[in-house]
């Protein structure tokens, strides 16, 4: 197997497979110290193994909306210097919870994204997760980009084309959300996640 | 002058320089506390890129480690309160009780399939006499197994029944016209597929009546099919007992009557009989056409 550094430091390619270094949290499979990151769990597993350029760096606050079990939380702790995960279901915010006590780097909120209440406890972020998946994921990332995004930051919005509309075909949903976007934010590209998920895609953003 | 109201207390700050602060050092059950209780407005951003810097500053913590280590010891002391209190209300327990109810019932399917797999592979050894002789089993505990099968599946249905009775008692306490309309199963199913007595008291009867259907709405929605015309509430036997083509109507009647239930059962609690009697007149004169068309 080689080993060989994605350009997301503190992310690696075994083989064709994405990794971060650490414990196994959730039933992952181990390599060493590696532990393999599947994009068939992990909608940012899936935009990283398509595309390198993603704005992720090691010295980054995080802030993570719909952190659900932390899953993909578990991972980006590996890579940023702090998470702050928001997760609004008590029934998926109790794994989220336990496997915060695991990380010395993960800050567990339960709130509803669309209402902050977490401003008295929420730094300026250097980075915006969002994994929502409901009707008003952009005003959500609205929201949160104009309380917490520092400038210059950025942002990472996975769109579920679906849950905003299903008659309407993937790539005009993409369109409309960016164009809602695009009232704060600076675009900078759109993914689409095929084949890992269908009618999904990540926008990145700044925040000018 | 501003005042600025943080997860470690409050700071007074003017041109910028803290000039007084009442802050809670390292305490991380005192500040779990404060946070329970206090109201919190939004910061401004100038401020929040500053949090680190103002608790070091003022002795909270010494380090940015520990200011990490602290928030994070607090977040999760007031993340695991409430989830406490989320599963504490009485409708969590309901929940808790019905899945509760599908674990059991999908375990008794399990070992009934097991059990009736068992009986037809001995069926067919008994059938061949020179089988039987050379598969006898090899030990001892083969036929006692099989008997500990079926007492399970008997303790299971015990354990159904109770739990089911348990169910009752408490949707009788938190939703009573619930259940004297829908049944205290259904009434209960419905409370969890919900997501809590709330949930179903906000929502639309529209939804309450595909609750439970989302495989059927969402070909509807993408393929154009026949819209769905019942969820859950197909179970209640006033819908399953109505002639087919009445079935539609019915249950938007009945998922406009449970709507109102449950708004009143999360706001009141009273029961309100009128509401079964209303239901069983109008199921009644919506059955009725159709079979007078039929004489
Ligand atoms: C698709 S899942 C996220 C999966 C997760 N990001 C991962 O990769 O491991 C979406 C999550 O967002 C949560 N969610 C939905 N609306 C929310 C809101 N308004 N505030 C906070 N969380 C929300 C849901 O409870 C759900 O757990």
């Amino acid at each position: 197997m080689t080993v060989r550094p994605h350009k997301v430091a503190g992310v690696f390619m075994l083989d064709s497979h994405l990794a971060t270094k650490g414990e196994a949290i959730y039933g992952e499979k181990v390599f060493g110290e590696y532990r393999l990151w599947s994009p068939q769990r992990s909608k940012l597993a899936a935009l990283l193994k398509k595309e390198e350029n993603v704005p992720l760096r090691p010295e980054q606050i995080v802030l993570y909306l719909g952190a659900a079990s932390g899953t993909t939380v578990s991972h980006l702790t590996n890579i940023v210097s702090l998470v702050y995960a928001v997760e609004f279901a008590p029934r998926v915010a109790r794994d989220l919870v336990r496997m915060s006590e695991h990380f010395k780097n993960v800050v567990p909120i339960i709130a509803d994204a669309l209402q902050p209440d977490y401003g008295h406890i929420v730094e300026l972020a250097d980075f915006l997760y969002q994994d929502i998946a409901q009707p008003t994921q952009a005003e959500i990332a609205l929201t949160n980009a104009e309380m917490f995004l520092r400038t210059g930051g950025y942002a990472c919005i996975m769109i579920k084309a679906r849950s905003i509309d299903v008659t309407a075909k993937p790539k005009a949903v993409y369109k409309r959300e960016v164009k809602k976007l695009e009232e704060l934010l600076d675009i900078m590209c759109v993914h689409e996640l095929e084949p890992f998920y269908k009618a999904h895609a990540a926008v990145i953003a700044r925040l000018a | 002058m501003t005042i600025i109201k943080t997860w470690f207390g409050e700071i007074e700050l003017h041109n910028d320089e803290i000039v007084h602060s009442n802050v809670l050092k390292a305490d991380a059950d005192a500040i779990a506390m404060r946070l329970q209780e206090e109201e919190f407005a939004d910061l401004d951003k100038q401020y929040r890129g500053r949090l680190r810097q103002m608790a070091i500053q003022l002795g909270v913590v010494t380090s940015e480690e520990d200011y990490i280590s602290l928030l994070r010891t607090v977040a999760i002391k007031r993340a695991k309160e409430q989830i406490a209190a989320a599963f504490a209300r009485p409708d969590a327990r309901i929940m808790q009780l019905i899945g509760g109810i599908d674990d059991i019932d999908e375990s008794i399917n399990l070992l009934s399939e097991r059990l009736l797999e068992w009986d037809i592979l001995e069926f067919e050894i008994s059938r061949t006499s020179d089988l039987a002789e050379t598969h006898a089993p090899q030990s001892t505990t083969y036929p006692a197994l099989k008997h500990e099968f079926a007492e399970s599946i008997e303790r299971l249905s015990e354990m159904r029944k109770k739990t089911a009775g348990a169910i009752e008692l408490e949707m009788h306490a938190i939703a009573p016209n619930l259940s004297s309309l829908a049944g205290e199963l259904l009434g209960a199913r419905l409370i969890a597929r919900a997501g809590g007595l709330e949930s179903l008291a906000r929502m639309p009867a529209s939804k309450i009546q595909v609750m439970g259907a989302s495989k059927a709405l969402f070909k509807h929605l993408q393929f154009g099919a026949k819209p769905p015309k019942h969820g859950l509430i197909f179970q209640h036997p006033l819908i399953r007992g109505s002639p087919l083509n009445k079935r539609g109507k019915i249950a938007r009647t009945m998922a406009a009557k449970l709507a109102i239930a449950a708004r009143i059962d999360f706001y009141s609690k009273k029961a309100y009989p009128e509401l079964v009697a209303q239901m069983e007149k109008r199921a009644r004169e919506l059955s009725k056409p159709a079979i007078r068309e039929q004489v």
